[in-house]
């Protein structure tokens, strides 16, 4: 008896071999097999799951499961062909002339036959995106095109407003189906389309359970071949603590991003692989400049030295992060390496105070003419905030040895939004930044971005960073623009309307039975169709 | 029943719809005046994630067409009601109507398990101190209702988890891990934690033990002991079936706001999950869909309540 | 001591005693925990106001973050600041004691004017306290309370407002059910019969001789309450917020490290709020025994 499953799995090994001559020619040719179910947690639900309408990190990740743009970003970073084989620019930078190819289809929705995939389509897409009606945050980055016009039914002509640098990186947008949504003018919500898609992509949405798991199967027509994986299952969860145990418990193979606190655990545990990914984001404390106290660039200087970010990397991180020092995100090409970080010097902080004029008073507070350096701390609530608490808590405590007064204040997210950005109504924030790929701070720091709901919430205005700010947009060297944004860095750094926290690293985590697997830092799942599972672990 | 029994619960049926309506119209009225004071803009949460954004979003409205005024956004969302139309949610877009009913269901599955739980512990022990008083069996079980009523609820949760996972070797979470079997067994650990610690069984079990007391000092029951009868036959409709429609009824509200916490622990997708992410997103078509829902729930809970007074005690209704 | 010797004459005898009264032994235990918890709970509120803690609560040590019990003086070890557990499980109680006094007197005032509106008044009073009572119940109140402190702010003086204004029913109920058996009886058209002004009658007769230990015992269960809501509100993050402790946001705070195996954190205030919960529960159960049978006898 105890011979059995030796000789249930050679059977299943035969039956494999045997399969694979039968198999068509959409097939991978890496050699590696196929098969296998792959179920990853996220902590939350999608709102929507097309490419237009969706704004959660969770819809953005399934869509590059289903979608494909016109170019795609590969692991070197690199642009490479995706639905257009390839692309012409003309000489003025103006004219971008997409040849797209001819042997894609889309996903058959049930009873259909695949359509084939168009110009038409691709035109569909820009003018739905830029309808009035659709709500979409893709459109402010879209308005460079001027027009996209039709040549024949596989070419299709871009020509922008004005040549900006680097412009076909942005033609990654994914690209919808013209037969898809019900309405063929503008894409709501409410359109069915949102929540059933179909794509170009290597998986297809199969279904929605009704707790809301969805369901992905392996697109057998896609023109990169078929991917490995047979199926992928988005499970959500609602608690972060039972998702890592559901990963430790086999009843999910994959978690996208790991919480901090359970790395050690799950380093420590030989089934799981844990993989690091550079996110494109960066924690910050920023300051309110309307606030007198805070105009003077020494206090916020003064502050900057009193933290211990070192520390706290190591305490409440487990030191996965490298500190920034000014506003780009650490692996973007702007960063500017050449500026260290301000090191942890309480005294120089409070050297700086007494500079700018403030002296301790009675009660070891710091004050200037009668007035207390006491600050409000305007923190977001989130359910999953152990981090931030840490973090903030520090910070305060940080300052207080150095004489400064905060008082913490969390509110709930949309109220703390109002605060920050309509009624400017705080002294210093917590928050973070995350960037696509575009290394972008104009709208951070430029004196014309104060005002209501713009993004300048502490009303930072600097006239020369204003004009590095123009000149970076405008120019068309990419050297040159390096040149301007690491100037930017030194400007920023040394007047410091932010007090630069650190860069983390992220990790997913995923079971070991998964091979190959690599992960785009933003988009997270644009390899994964050559990500396999081994034969025999596909049980 | 008799006939003659048929005629008062039709009058009191007439009487509850009318009531219930005029709660429904109070109730939505709350929710959206808590909503509109409140501060941010449910269509800003469209745009969530995108950076500059002021030009955009002012015209976001206008794109979906909705009033600017308090009153006129009330007044349509109410014609739209009246006509059976509950919209669609801002965050999904799916339709209101058949989001709730689809997370109700889960949660009528929660709720009137953990019910019964409750029912099923608090009623033998109630029962058995009223007829015996305190013995050391009947102590040791009141006490133990004290301390299981008096447990933070999600920390409860967690312990279950934990122990089922180390102990038992199995992960319960009924959703979200359907492909394991035996799958009705894991519906039972929220159903159980929520039954358990939802705060109510010490109630329940001493509001149940003095009306079976009271009832069994009744003359009416003396006599029947005197007589050798059962007293059971006679202070079952009194001392048993009306106390615990009353507390089922009285119970609901509370119970429904519990189930919040053990849906996101168990990862349960029921209303109270959806009624807490629609809050934060001030989804007002989901949120007033949800509580209306919730409302009407309640409402059947004191409407069976009444039914059963009149079938026990017909009389009660000509008063 | 006249009602003490009465319970303990009871014990020995049980043959052919009514049942209250077995139970009576029972219900001085009831109370004696009860009141032993509220002066418990009253002395680790001296002890916060007056800072004789072992540590300082608010002190953080990034260097010994969730350290286990007896870790370097720290009896219960530390949180995930590294600050002392021990002292914030002793001023974690203030965080519920005047917003919870707070939630127990609106559902007080309210619920008893709006009783005595009901059933002393009676008829258009009646109605419209019937339609708001039947308002507040209709909404799951979790959920309504979500509401508020999303919309709001994350206070717990919002929170408690809303916990008592959702126990206004309870009171009002009570009160109105008391009043009306006490017309039932006919005892208020006598009192007005003996020229008795309406305040006297509502205040000495109604009040204070028929109606003191239904608030008593009301107000016991609120408290018991508004704890309870606290911890499944800290759960949800809208419970009282760091820096300051409550019983809640410990739990929650130790809680994300229970899977882990580290118990600690999260089981010392679980059990302050499990015992001190059942210390009220027992109280208000226990008093309501002794008060109203004493009286129905």
């Amino acid at each position: 008896m105890k011979r059995l499953p030796n000789i249930l799995l050679l059977i299943f090994f035969f039956a494999f071999i045997m399969m694979l001559p039968q198999a068509e020619a959409g097939l991978k040719t890496d050699g590696n097999p196929d098969g296998g179910t792959l179920n990853y947690g996220e902590y939350g639900r999608p709102a929507t799951l097309d490419p237009i309408t969706s704004n959660d990190m969770i819809s953005l990740r399934i869509s590059e499961l289903v979608f494909n743009g016109l170019v795609g970003i590969d692991e070197k970073q690199e642009i490479v062909p995706e639905l257009a084989e390839r692309s012409v620019i003309s000489d003025n930078g103006r004219i971008y002339t997409f040849y797209l190819r001819k042997d894609i289809t889309w996903h058959p929705r049930e009873g259909e036959e695949p359509m084939p995939f168009t110009a038409d389509d691709v035109i569909f897409t820009y003018n739905i995106m830029m309808h009035p009606k659709t709500i979409t945050p893709l459109k402010v980055r879209y308005e460079f095109i001027k027009t996209v016009t039709k040549i024949d039914d596989y070419t299709v002509r871009v020509s922008l407003k004005r040549p900006i640098l680097n412009a076909l990186a942005k033609f990654s947008f994914k690209i919808i189906p013209k037969h898809g949504p019900e309405n063929p003018k503008f894409l709501t919500r409410e359109d069915p389309f949102v929540h059933k898609p179909i794509g170009t992509g290597p998986y297809m949405l199969k279904s929605i359970t009704a707790d809301r798991e969805i369901i992905l199967e392996a697109n057998d027509n896609y023109f990169k071949g078929r991917p490995h994986i047979d199926k992928f299952v988005v499970r959500p969860f609602a608690d972060q603590n039972i998702m890592s145990q559901a990963l430790m418990f086999n009843a999910i193979d994959m978690i996208v991003l790991v919480n901090h606190r359970d790395i050690p655990q799950i380093q420590g545990d030989k089934r799981f692989v844990l993989q690091p990914y550079n996110a494109l984001s960066y924690s910050f404390f920023g300051y309110n400049m309307r606030n007198p106290l805070l105009v003077d660039k020494r206090v916020r200087k003064a502050f900057t030295y009193a933290v211990n970010r070192q520390e706290m990397l190591s305490s409440f991180f487990q030191d996965q992060g490298t500190i920034i020092s000014g506003p780009f995100a650490p692996g973007s090409w702007a960063y500017n390496l050449d500026v260290q970080p301000l090191p942890y010097d309480p005294q120089k902080g409070i050297e700086l105070l007494n500079e700018a004029g403030f002296v301790k008073g009675n009660d070891g507070i710091m004050e200037k003419d009668g007035e207390k350096l006491s600050l409000s701390l305007k923190v977001p609530i989130e359910k999953e905030s152990e981090a931030v608490k840490r973090v903030v808590l520090a910070f305060k405590n940080y300052l207080n040895k150095i004489g400064v007064d905060i008082k913490g204040e969390f509110k709930e997210w949309l109220s703390w939004k109002e605060d920050v950005f309509l009624n400017h109504d705080f002294d210093i924030i917590f928050a973070s930044w995350v960037f696509d790929d575009s290394a972008d701070i104009s709208s951070l720091f430029h004196s014309s971005e104060i005002g209501p709901w713009k993004n300048n919430f502490g009303a930072y205005s600097n006239p020369e960073v204003d004009s590095l700010i123009v000149e970076s947009k405008l120019t068309l060297d990419h050297e040159k623009r390096r040149t301007i944004n690491r100037k930017l860095h030194a400007i920023v750094a040394d007047e410091n309307p932010y007090t630069f926290l650190w860069t983390l690293t992220n990790y997913a985590a995923f079971n070991k039975k998964l091979r190959h697997v690599a992960i785009h830092p933003y988009n997270f799942f644009p390899y994964a169709d050559d990500w396999f599972i081994p034969a025999s672990e596909q049980h | 029943m008799k006939l003659s029994a048929i005629r008062p619960i039709l009058l009191l049926i007439c009487k509850e719809l009318a009531i219930a309506s005029l709660l429904l119209l109070g109730v939505s009225f709350i929710v959206f005046i808590i909503l509109f004071l409140s501060p941010g803009d449910p269509f800003s949460l469209l745009l969530k994630g995108q950076m500059a954004s002021d030009t955009i979003g002012a015209g976001t409205r206008e794109a979906l067409g909705v009033p600017t005024a308090w009153y006129a956004q009330y007044l349509s969302w109410l014609s739209n009601i009246l006509r059976g139309n509950f919209g669609t949610s801002i965050r999904t877009g799916l339709p209101v109507l058949s989001e709730v009913i689809r997370v109700g269901i889960n949660t009528l599955y929660l709720t009137i398990g953990s019910m019964l739980v409750t029912l099923l512990l608090a009623v033998p022990i109630a029962i058995l101190s009223a007829r015996r008083g305190m013995t050391v069996f009947n102590w040791t079980s009141t006490i133990f209702t004290y301390i299981v009523s008096a447990l933070p609820v999600f920390w409860f949760g967690y312990i279950v988890i934990y122990i089922s996972m180390h102990q038992f070797g199995l992960f319960p979470l009924a959703f979200g891990s359907s492909s394991q079997k035996i799958g009705w067994l894991y519906f039972m650990p929220p159903v159980l934690v929520l039954g358990i610690g939802n705060g109510t069984i010490s109630e329940v079990v001493r509001y149940l033990r003095e009306e079976m007391e009271r009832v069994f000092s009744e003359d009416y029951i003396r006599l029947a002991r005197a007589k050798g009868a059962s007293i059971w036959k006679h202070s079952l409709k009194e001392g048993f079936l009306i106390p615990i429609t009353e507390i089922i009824a009285s119970k609901i509200p509370f119970i429904l706001g519990g189930a919040v916490v053990v849906e996101q622990v168990f990862n349960w997708p029921g209303m109270g999950r959806m009624a807490w992410q629609a809050a934060q997103d001030r989804d007002y078509p989901l949120i007033m869909g949800i509580t209306i829902v919730a409302a009407i729930i309640v409402r059947l809970g004191s409407l069976i309540k009444s039914v059963v007074y009149i079938i026990v005690n017909p009389r009660a209704s000509q008063e | 001591m006249k009602r003490y010797s009465q319970y303990s004459t009871n014990v020995s005898d049980f043959s052919d005693v009514p049942f209250w009264k077995k139970a009576g032994t029972m219900d001085l235990v009831y109370v004696s925990y009860g009141i032993f918890i509220v002066i418990l709970v009253i002395v680790s509120y001296i002890l916060g106001a007056f800072n004789l803690l072992p540590f300082d609560p608010h002190e953080i040590n990034i260097k010994l973050l969730m350290a286990p019990p007896k870790t370097a003086g720290h009896i219960l070890g530390t949180d995930f600041m590294g600050r002392d557990i021990l002292s914030r499980l002793i001023i974690g109680i203030q965080a519920y004691f005047l917003p919870g006094l707070l939630a127990i007197a609106i559902a007080l005032v309210i619920g008893t004017c709006f009783g005595i509106l009901a059933g002393y008044w009676g008829g258009g009073f009646d109605t419209a306290i019937t339609y708001i009572n039947n308002l507040l119940n209709s909404f799951p109140r979790l959920v309504l309370i979500l509401l508020m402190v999303a919309a709001f702010k994350p206070d717990i003086y919002y929170i408690m407002v809303i916990v008592g204004i959702t126990n206004v029913p309870v009171v009002a109920s009570l009160i109105k059910g008391k009043i009306q058996f006490l017309k039932q009886k006919y005892f208020i058209e006598a009192a007005t019969a003996l020229g008795l002004k309406n305040r006297i009658i509502i205040f000495k007769h109604i009040l204070w001789h028929n109606c003191r230990s239904v608030l008593i015992i009301q107000a016991t269960l609120g408290m018991a309450e508004a704890i309870l809501m606290e911890t499944s509100l800290s759960y949800l993050g809208f419970g009282v917020q760091e820096p300051i402790p409550s019983w809640g946001n410990m739990v929650l705070s130790g809680a994300n490290y229970f899977m882990q195996g580290k118990f600690w954190p999260s089981t010392a205030p679980a059990l302050a709020i499990l015992f001190t919960i059942m210390g009220f529960h027992l109280l208000g159960d226990g008093l309501n025994n002794i008060l109203e049978m004493k009286r129905s006898k």
